[in-house]
């Protein structure tokens, strides 16, 4: 009781974060936003920024705000929208991890005193949105090299969604087979799955009754 | 000597599943390490566009064979997030319940499996029977034994069984005294020791930097766990410690990974006893399912351009959901399912890890990160 991060402090740091980031200007918007669902409805920074932006905007997360984690990056198809039939959404922590420090040749354990957390040191998500312009090669800044995290994350947006980062060293397949086609990307809205947009498995839950849209197509 | 590649894998007692290590050795020693993934990808995250958010549970579900219900409970803390839910107390309670008996039964298994990696075959049977008590407390509630679909969103398929806060803290503190039967076999076992101790450093720091969380940072000497960084569920109202090892200059080795594990099955087991204290209604009161004081109300769809994500501790380290609805147009299906799976990220790290130790160690220090292919490949 007690030994948990309250929604105060979360709020506070949080709204520290973006008044700083509003010195990027227009390019890079933040807000704070609030869990939705469940008993506590913590808050969180959301930054919406453009590709162009990302690399120095995370650098300086990294610099000046200690986040030290890439949790997720996530690529989305939205085909529909012209201008924006992209998005990448990157999912930063800031978990204030540091290596335990040697006294007297003997290491301590840390142990965190979460009332005296204060600055940089709250534990902090992070939303990033980038959205990009329809293309057939849509591709955003790699940061694998400021979070090592984000290397595998990348790999696997660029193996199931098709979103290349620029700059990232090794890119290949991971979950898909290594000699899938080139530009076969599953996750990408082209590629139906039976059943998709309808409800008619519950009419047909054999899926006798139709084929796949993509039957026929060579994958 | 020559250097050469040999492939550890995909049938490899090492892999713990299907998956390859490739290994560059020169003669006994690692010189460099290639994980290759995707043996088993089922494609879940593209499934389950074509699946409403009930449906989705199932599938989750079946991400991790050893730890169902983290995965189904990751999930649907993010649907909730997404559906805007709220959900009743005494349902988050049954939740905490669910999970962290499920943590007991994942790190037992991973302890049950650790043990013949390292030559000890007695503690593959010893973790076996204690996790069958756990299995027998899972089944209870969600009605199998491993694939439990039991969370919904809103709140928990069914209450607790009547009878069974009786026999979950019976069983939890007869587990409680055997857990020193674990440290007692492998604590004063030298094979144990001389296999686990001095092999593996990884520290805190670059652990965090390579996307790698949960117990194995833990074991590193820095005390960070989601539950109380970003808490979620009744986390804030047990009476609980993230477990923490003080590891050596060098890092953390295979057995501090080991020891924080046991901690942690110790810590899990004194939070259901607290929570079924603390349970609002009383844990002997049994409400009929669909009981509103079980579960809340939830839309069927979600808002255009809704999303949601929820940070949850797995029991092999930080797991997420992030979920985008699809609007009204869509119907009740999420647009994008994006999975983070722990071990995606950590056995790329722990197959750095083995750089510069003997192929001998190679099983040792996979296993001690505890590696789970289901979640990994998706």
């Amino acid at each position: 009781m007690g030994n948990e991060v309250s929604a105060k402090q979360i709020l506070s740091a949080a709204e520290d974060i973006v008044k700083d980031i509003a010195d990027f200007g227009d390019s890079v918007n933040a807000e704070v936003r609030n869990h939705t669902g469940g008993r506590r409805k913590n808050p969180y920074v959301f930054i919406e920024v453009e590709a162009s932006q990302w690399r120095e905007l995370a650098l300086w997360l990294k610099k000046s705000k200690q986040v030290d984690y890439c949790s997720m990056i996530t690529g989305i198809h939205w085909p529909e929208k012209a201008d924006a039939a992209w998005q990448v959404v990157v999912h930063l922590l800031r978990t204030g991890v540091s290596n335990p420090s040697v006294v007297d040749k003997r290491v301590h354990e840390i142990k965190v005193d979460i009332d005296a957390l204060s600055g940089n040191s709250i534990p902090m998500e992070f939303e990033i949105s980038m959205s990009i312009p329809d293309t057939r090669e849509p591709s955003v800044p790699s940061v694998a090299d400021i979070w090592v995290g984000a290397d595998w994350n990348e790999k696997e947006t660029w193996d199931l969604v098709g979103i290349n980062f620029d700059g990232h060293v090794g890119m290949r397949r991971v979950l898909l087979p290594h000699d899938s086609p080139t530009g076969y990307h599953p996750l990408q809205k082209q590629h139906k799955l039976r059943y998709h947009d309808f409800n008619e498995m519950y009419d047909d839950p054999q899926g006798f009754g139709r084929k796949p849209e993509d039957s026929g197509r060579v994958k | 000597m020559a250097e050469m590649w040999i492939s550890m894998g995909p049938q490899h007692p090492m892999t713990h599943g299907l998956w390859t290590l490739k290994v560059k050795v020169d003669g006994e020693t690692v010189v460099d390490t290639e994980p290759d993934l995707g043996y088993i990808h089922r494609g879940v995250e593209k499934i389950c566009e074509a699946r409403d958010f009930t449906q989705i549970t199932t599938y989750c579900d079946r991400l991790c064979y050893a730890s169902a219900n983290t995965w189904s409970h990751a999930y649907i803390y993010a649907a909730e997030d997404l559906l805007e839910v709220e959900v009743p107390e005494r349902a988050e309670y049954i939740r905490m319940v669910a999970i962290e008996l499920q943590r007991i039964a994942s790190h037992l298994m991973w302890l049950g499996a650790y043990c013949p990696d390292v030559g000890n075959l007695t503690g593959m049977v010893w973790c076996l029977r204690e996790r069958e008590m756990m299995m027998d407390l899972l089944q209870e509630l969600g009605g199998s034994r491993m694939h439990y679909n039991f969370p919904r969103v809103g709140g928990v398929k069914r209450d607790l069984p009547i009878g069974f806060a009786l026999r979950c803290r019976a069983k939890l503190k007869l587990f409680l005294e055997r857990i020193q039967e674990y440290e007692a076999i492998l604590d004063e076992s030298t094979i144990f020791l001389v296999r686990t101790q001095g092999v593996g450093y990884a520290k805190a720091e670059e652990m965090i930097n390579h996307g790698v969380s949960g117990p194995n940072v833990r074991a590193a000497g820095h005390n960070y766990d989601v539950r109380w960084a970003h808490p979620y569920s009744v986390y804030d109202e047990l009476d609980w410690e993230p477990s923490v090892e003080r590891p050596s200059i060098k890092g953390s080795d295979c057995y501090d990974r080991y020891r924080v594990r046991v901690e942690e099955m110790r810590q899990s087991a004194l939070m259901i006893l607290d929570g079924l204290d603390k349970m609002p209604g009383g844990a002997d009161t049994h409400y009929q399912s669909g009981d509103p004081a079980i579960i809340g109300k939830a839309p069927a769809r979600a808002a255009e351009g809704q999303t949601g994500f929820h940070h949850f501790e797995d029991s092999r380290g930080e797991s997420m959901f992030y979920l985008a609805g699809g609007g009204e147009e869509r119907g009740k299906h999420p647009y994008r399912v994006s999975i983070r799976s722990p071990m995606f990220i950590t056995i790329p790290y722990a197959a750095k890890c083995m750089i510069g130790y003997k192929i001998a160690d190679i099983p040792a220090i996979m296993g001690s990160f505890d590696p789970c292919i289901g979640e990994t490949d998706r």
